[in-house]
């Protein structure tokens, strides 16, 4: 039995049994390599439930949704080691309880996907430590190190290129588990923060602000990457900033469920050699 | 140029220390730079980011932000946050390119008169030197730079 068959038995189970009132898959796409998110009530739908390599989004962000979790019964969600570490933000977070949430954990591996065994979020504290331990991505270390070498007038002119063909249309927002707020800063207007005119100075502050907001939290799922229509290269950004926060801090978001934020807390001792 | 160029420096400063050490320079009659312009906060944990932009958008040339020494903060523990969040958005604008001398952090408590002289005529001076920001402020009139999609 493949790991579709499997996993859509194992959907079927929970509906039919009443465990929980809604399965948060994949199904399929508009072509034959995308994948939708479906949501599922009832077992007789399970055959919608798709599970391949090309179920990539990161449905943590459905998690959050308005009143999903109010009534304190259960959801399942299809979530990759990724999507894990986001709930557990979301989760510390205090955006939910990770009691209400069964995982049906999987990972892509070599163009295949590959069942993860654990339901609830505790079962997984293992896996996101050797995550933690292999650290972060070194192809987009590598590119950030390019940039880095740049010397921060030819890097502003290039994130001036990049950042000018942002239309804010803030699909990267959109798709982001960590962007719940219910108003975001770049829509407050009194005072407007954030230029929402077309020219870059906007796209520059809108960019920088969004990255920093994600700073520590972010679990690179590249789904803001993704999203981009203009593909600016959001990746690199966030990785920097995930980076910032191992190196000094010793953090990795969404280790755990309780795990506290890290713009949220402080050592006495922590680092301090820029300021004057 | 006839003139020379004068930077403009926002300066968001803590009530508890580094505005009192400001004013301590003022009442010992210390002379330091007219170039900063001070925004007094209740501590250094209310100044958010966005102040640094917004300075930034507004034409400022560089920025400074200043509190209480570690372990002074009126409010216990503002500053230890605050010196997180500045560490972390320092390593973003660098990423972005928004030169590091012209965004400045540093403790100088109310007994400190001198410090704060020294170093509002010590930035003063850097930032002259650095010319005007004027990569950042252009911006306004970039629409778009490059159509790759």
């Amino acid at each position: 039995m493949g790991i579709q068959e499997q996993y859509r038995k194992e959907a079927a189970e929970l509906l039919s049994s009443g465990a929980v009132k809604l399965v948060i898959g994949y199904g399929e796409g508009t072509t034959a390599d995308r994948r939708r998110p479906v949501f599922i009530r009832s077992a007789e739908y399970v055959g919608r439930l798709v599970l391949d390599a090309n179920c990539v989004a990161n449905l943590s962000a459905y998690l959050v949704q308005e009143g999903l979790l109010s009534d304190g019964k259960k959801v399942a969600a299809f979530l990759k080691p990724e999507g894990i570490r986001s709930m557990n933000i979301l989760a510390a977070e205090a955006q939910l309880d990770p009691e209400q949430v069964v995982i049906l954990g999987f990972d892509i591996e070599a163009g295949q996907a590959t069942s993860l065994s654990g339901r609830n979020a505790s079962d997984f504290t293992a896996l996101i430590g050797s995550l933690k331990a292999s650290g972060l991505s070194p192809e987009l270390q590598k590119e950030a190190d390019r940039l880095e070498h740049m010397g921060s007038a030819d890097r502003f002119e290039y994130w001036k290129a990049q950042f000018s063909k942002c239309i804010k249309c803030y699909a990267c927002r959109q798709v982001c588990p960590m962007c719940y707020c219910r108003r975001c800063i770049v829509d407050v207007n009194q005072p407007q923060w954030i230029n929402t005119s077309s020219h870059t100075l906007g796209n520059f502050e809108w960019n920088i602000i969004r990255a920093f907001h994600l700073a520590g939290r972010c679990v690179a799922c590249g789904g803001c990457d993704r999203s981009c229509p203009v593909n600016i290269p959001l990746r690199l950004i966030n990785h920097r900033m995930a980076k910032e926060a191992l190196d000094t801090f010793g953090h990795f978001a969404g280790e755990s469920a309780d795990q506290k934020p890290v713009l949220a807390t402080f050592r006495q001792d922590d680092p301090e050699t820029f300021i004057l | 140029m006839s003139e020379s160029f004068e930077p403009k420096i926002v300066a968001f400063v803590c009530t508890y220390c580094t505005y009192a050490g400001a004013d301590l320079a003022g009442t010992s009659r210390m002379k330091y730079a007219s170039n900063v312009r001070i925004v007094r906060l209740p501590c250094t944990g209310r100044i958010s980011p966005m102040f640094i932009l917004k300075a930034l958008q507004k034409g400022a040339d560089g920025v400074l932000v200043s509190g209480c020494h570690p372990g002074d903060c009126h409010f216990a523990q503002g500053n230890y946050h605050a010196r997180r969040r500045w560490t972390v958005f320092r390593a973003l604008l660098a990423f972005t390119g928004i030169p590091e001398e012209r965004i400045k952090f540093s403790w100088i408590s109310a007994a400190e008169g001198a410090k704060f002289t020294e170093l509002i005529n010590g930035i003063t001076g850097q930032i002259r030197a650095l010319g005007p920001f004027e990569q950042y402020q252009e911006l306004q009139t970039v629409i778009e730079t490059q159509s790759t999609y």
